[in-house]
Formats: C-alpha cells, sequence, structure tokens
C-alpha cells in the first residue's frame, strides 16, 4: 500500500513569552524534556542530544508514559539554523507506514515578534500522507499545550 | 467478562487498528517507528493497542540494537482458528447430509420416471 506523500502541516500559534524564550524551549534539552511530546508521550532528559547549528543534529528518544516496550528515536540534523527567529531539520525515516526506502521529512520553525512579549510560532513540516499529518498535527498542538504552561511558569 | 485465554484473543482481534498492526506484523518485524509515525497523536493509542496484544500472546516485543520491535505470535491464534473451525466441520457435516438427501431424491425421481414404462 502507497500513500500520497502530498501533505505539508501548518500550524501559526500564538506563546505568552517573548521569542528568546520560545526558541530557546525547542533547543536547550532540559526545557525540551519538560514539554516535548502530546500528552501522554514524553523525552527523557538523558536521551536529548542537541546540537544547534547548521550541521548539527537533535536527537531524543520518544516514550509512552508508562510502557517501557514504546520508543521511538528521532534523529534530525539541522539545515538552518539563525538564533531566535528560526530553525530547519531534515529527519530521515525508514520503515514509515506505505513508503519504500527511506523518507526525509522536513520541520521549518519560524519564530516571529508579536510585540507585548508574545511571540507568533510558524510550524511547517512535511511531506506526509493526509491522515497521518493529521495525527502528527494534533500531536504538536497537544505538545505546545505543555509548551504553555513552562512558559507561564 | 470471562478472563480464559480465547475471550482475550478474540478481545483483542475485534477491533480494527490491532488487525491492522497483527496484518503489518505478518509480513515481519517491525519497530514502533513502522506501526506509529513518529510524534503523531496516537502513538499512545499504539501502544495501548500493542499491549493488549502482547497480553493476548499474539505478539512479543524485544530489543535489537537501539530498536524495539514487535513479533507475530500466529500459536495464540491457532486456538481461535481451532475454536471455529468446529462450526466450518458443523456446516461440512451439514452439506454432507444434504448431499445425501439430495442423491436419494434425485434417485427416487428417476425410479419414479422409469415406473410407468
Amino acid at each position: 500500500m502507497t500513500q500520497e506523500l502530498t501533505h505539508e502541516i501548518f500550524i501559526s500559534r500564538i506563546f505568552e513569552a517573548p521569542r528568546e524564550l520560545v526558541y530557546q524551549a525547542f533547543v536547550d534539552p532540559d526545557q525540551l524534556a519538560q514539554w516535548f511530546g502530546p500528552v501522554g508521550c514524553s523525552v527523557p532528559r538523558d536521551t536529548i542530544d542537541i546540537d544547534a547549528r547548521v550541521g548539527g543534529h537533535q536527537r531524543f528518544v520518544m516514550v509512552v508514559e508508562g510502557d517501557q516496550g514504546f520508543e521511538n528515536p528521532i534523529d534530525a540534523t539541522f539545515t538552518e539554523v539563525v538564533e531566535n527567529e528560526r530553525l530547519v531539520g531534515e529527519m530521515q525515516a525508514v520503515g514509515v507506514p506505505g513508503v519504500e526506502g527511506v523518507l526525509t521529512v522536513t520541520l521549518r520553525l519560524e519564530f516571529h515578534d508579536e510585540g507585548g512579549g508574545k511571540t507568533r510560532l510558524e510550524l511547517r513540516q512535511g511531506p506526509f500522507a493526509r491522515e497521518i499529518g493529521d495525527q502528527t498535527k494534533d500531536g504538536w498542538e497537544s505538545s505546545f499545550t505543555k509548551l504553555d504552561a513552562l512558559l507561564a511558569a | 467478562m470471562a478472563d480464559d485465554q480465547l475471550s482475550v484473543i478474540f478481545g483483542a482481534l475485534a477491533d480494527p487498528t490491532r488487525r491492522a498492526i497483527l496484518a503489518r506484523l505478518a509480513d515481519g518485524d517491525a519497530t514502533v517507528t513502522e506501526l506509529a509515525e513518529p510524534f503523531a497523536i496516537t502513538m499512545p493509542a499504539i501502544s495501548r493497542h500493542l499491549k493488549v496484544l502482547e497480553r493476548a500472546g499474539l505478539i512479543s516485543r524485544s530489543r535489537s540494537g537501539q530498536w524495539l520491535s514487535s513479533t507475530l505470535e500466529a500459536a495464540p491464534l491457532k486456538e481461535a482458528t481451532d475454536w471455529m473451525e468446529r462450526y466450518r466441520q458443523f456446516w461440512d457435516a451439514s452439506f454432507d447430509r444434504l448431499d445425501a438427501h439430495l442423491r436419494r431424491v434425485s434417485q427416487q425421481h428417476e425410479s419414479a420416471e422409469r415406473t410407468p414404462q
């Protein structure tokens, strides 16, 4: 079964914090460990390794809380890094359902100053089959509720 | 709910996502990434489905290097098919009796046609 990989997800979302802080939440392992992953999932701090430079990597393992038999290792490489403004990374995924060989998924994050100490994050990620893209978008939305809580703390 | 193995197996099979996972594993072992897209909201759901299948003995999970992978365990499925097999035998036996009945009826019909001569 082959699915058409034509779908790019797009999220535009306001965070109640200056963009330096939102940017740091993505590149500081201590912070990433506190919010990343949909509700019910997390990334243990000791699995996170981030080198926020072009050619640097972002590695971590997503786990489902309460299930030791469930691990999802992520290994992405940064292709664009502009501090407090932009992060672009590529992830090689092997064995994605319905996809032959290696799939390269690109994640693009843009941090815009909204004034009043707020940040608008624009996220683009793809390509996905539509259904999986929708599930991934829901995953980000769920994850961002945890980032809201961290930024408010 | 009855806690016998057969109930647990049929319970595990009574879900389209779990049947899709089993169908995928029939083609070979798979890692979590191969069963659930990374970062999809469905990850906890896939985890729950894997636990149900594991409890029913239909899959096992093991670590190979960095990866945790799931394997189909076909033996318990035989218990389920053995159970259903009895009903196939029931139909086979019924069809055998129907065959015999039809043979008898058609012989009587033939001999009835011959009688007037």
